[in-house]
């Protein structure tokens, strides 16, 4: 079967059914049509038991045949082999290339659109009752998230603390790489960037020093957050390494700190007086937790939160 | 403004990057048709977040919605039958991993000489874990095609890897295609 006909697999409606799978496939290492029909059941089972798809008890039984059938046992040892190669191929440049942020930037045009989305739900009134209304309708696409409810009304600020997490995450592994617009006010403009996002907010926001740890305020930014607008803070160290302190409104009045782990990447996160904050950056950065406990401390935060 | 997907969804979506990636790059070898792919997927997927269904693999589903966009573009992209020196599997650079890179080129380079089909079934279930029914509801067939096509990949593939890709009789057979974009 080449790409032709995959094509016109995919423009039939119910293509390939069970009686007449693609026997017709081009290629010769079956040694005759009947030994093939006489060990592709057999064939079958062998592949389920590579792939755990077995009931336990079928499982059970075929495993005690392996002890006798060296040419099974072999071609599941090998077919095995063969399944940890594949994964070893596809996903060798998994972890060099940094997964996700790349394809991340290509993505600007949802992010301009969930943006305007986010402008329009702040700006409309009505929108917001009708969107209220609308909802339960279009939201069963959210019930991937784990938790429903409390999220399912557009009302409601993001009031799930991973969904949170997650934005911040992401927008950390949107703009940390960048070079040229890391921000969209630099740290030079500290007191106008303070009273500019502190407006956008509602809420009088303060930028913590990291001095200590040797970084640096880089600046900031306003972004969509999920039921409203969210700031970012930029900072970095000598190294080039950068964190992000991501803040929007929670609605929750105190929330323990929780961590996120995302491949290379880490977030803490947590909720103080009506606002939710997360401190993202790289899972190199050992001391993330005691700046974390820091940054937590410095917005209002007890220790009882940890 | 029905089409602004949730918060959550949009996380689930991203976290799927990588997966998606991983099986579009498998898929057509090719990293830049990957990449367009992936976005294409993701935004097919966003905006309509509400066609999702809540109680099945959300990586089945954003993987089926990418096997149609490639299998369409291949539509609109022209077929170029090309000599071994310029096969995809030759422009690939080798992979570096844990596993002997001579032994994952060979591994590349079989999995390439696979007819599609078959390429694809030991990708879903092998690479990205789908259980077959979730590899049986990307590819739209039976699950019981998804075993009987996945048992004769795996042994095509230990042929091929046996005696290496010179003799194998499918070449004769099926000349070897490369998908070259006429855009």
């Amino acid at each position: 079967m080449n790409d032709d006909e995959l094509e016109r697999e995919r423009a039939s409606a119910h293509p390939a059914p069970a009686a007449s799978p693609d026997s017709g496939a081009p290629f010769g290492p079956m040694p005759s049509k009947a030994a093939a029909d006489d060990s592709a059941s057999d064939c079958a089972a062998l592949c389920a038991y590579v792939d755990d798809e077995l009931p336990a008890d079928t499982r059970a039984a075929l495993q005690a045949r392996l002890a006798d059938d060296a040419g099974a046992a072999q071609r599941v040892a090998a077919w095995r082999a063969q399944k940890a190669a594949l994964q070893t191929l596809c996903r060798a440049d998994d972890a060099a290339a940094s997964p996700g942020y790349v394809v991340l930037r290509r993505r600007d045009p949802w992010w301009r659109r969930a943006g305007l989305a986010a402008a329009w739900a702040v700006a409309g009134a009505g929108f917001a009752v009708a969107a209220g209304t609308l909802m339960p309708q279009w939201l069963p696409a959210g019930s991937w998230a784990m938790r429903g409810a409390a999220d399912r009304d557009a009302a409601f600020p993001a009031r799930d603390g991973e969904g949170f997490a997650r934005r911040a995450d992401v927008a950390y592994a949107v703009y940390s790489p960048e070079m040229r617009h890391p921000v969209e006010v630099r740290a030079a403009d500290e007191a106008h960037l303070i009273t500019w996002l502190s407006k956008r907010l509602g809420k009088p926001l303060a930028i913590p020093p990291l001095g200590e740890y040797g970084y640096a305020l880089v600046g900031g930014r306003l972004l969509p957050g999920a039921a409203g607008p969210a700031a970012q803070f930029m900072y970095q160290n000598d190294a080039g390494a950068r964190l992000t302190l991501y803040v929007s409104a929670s609605g929750r009045d105190r929330d323990k700190v929780h961590l996120l782990s995302d491949g290379s990447r880490r977030t803490f996160y947590w909720s103080t007086d009506g606002m939710g904050y997360a401190l993202s950056g790289p899972a190199t950065e050992a001391r993330l937790r005691t700046i974390a406990y820091e940054v937590c401390g410095a917005l209002g935060g007890t220790s009882a939160q940890w | 403004m029905l089409r602004r997907p949730s918060a959550e969804f949009e996380a689930q979506v991203v976290a799927q990057l990588a997966p998606m990636r991983r099986y579009a790059r498998a898929l057509t070898g090719d990293a830049a048709w990957a990449d367009d792919l992936v976005q294409d997927a993701a935004e097919r997927a966003l905006s309509r977040a509400s066609s999702s269904r809540p109680d099945s693999n959300l990586r089945a589903w954003l993987l089926t919605i990418l096997r149609h966009i490639y299998i369409d573009q291949l539509r609109g992209r022209r077929e170029i039958a090309v000599d071994d020196e310029s096969a995809p599997w030759r422009t690939l650079e080798a992979p570096h991993g844990e596993v002997d890179g001579l032994v994952l080129r060979d591994l590349q380079r079989a999995l390439y000489l696979l007819p599609a089909a078959q390429r694809e079934v030991l990708l879903l279930v092998c690479v990205e874990e789908l259980s077959y029914q979730d590899a049986s509801t990307v590819l739209g067939v039976p699950a019981g095609t998804v075993m009987s096509r996945l048992s004769r990949a795996r042994e095509h593939l230990r042929v091929l890897l046996d005696r290496g890709p010179a003799q194998d009789p499918a070449r004769h057979a099926a000349p070897l295609r490369v998908v070259g974009t006429t855009r």
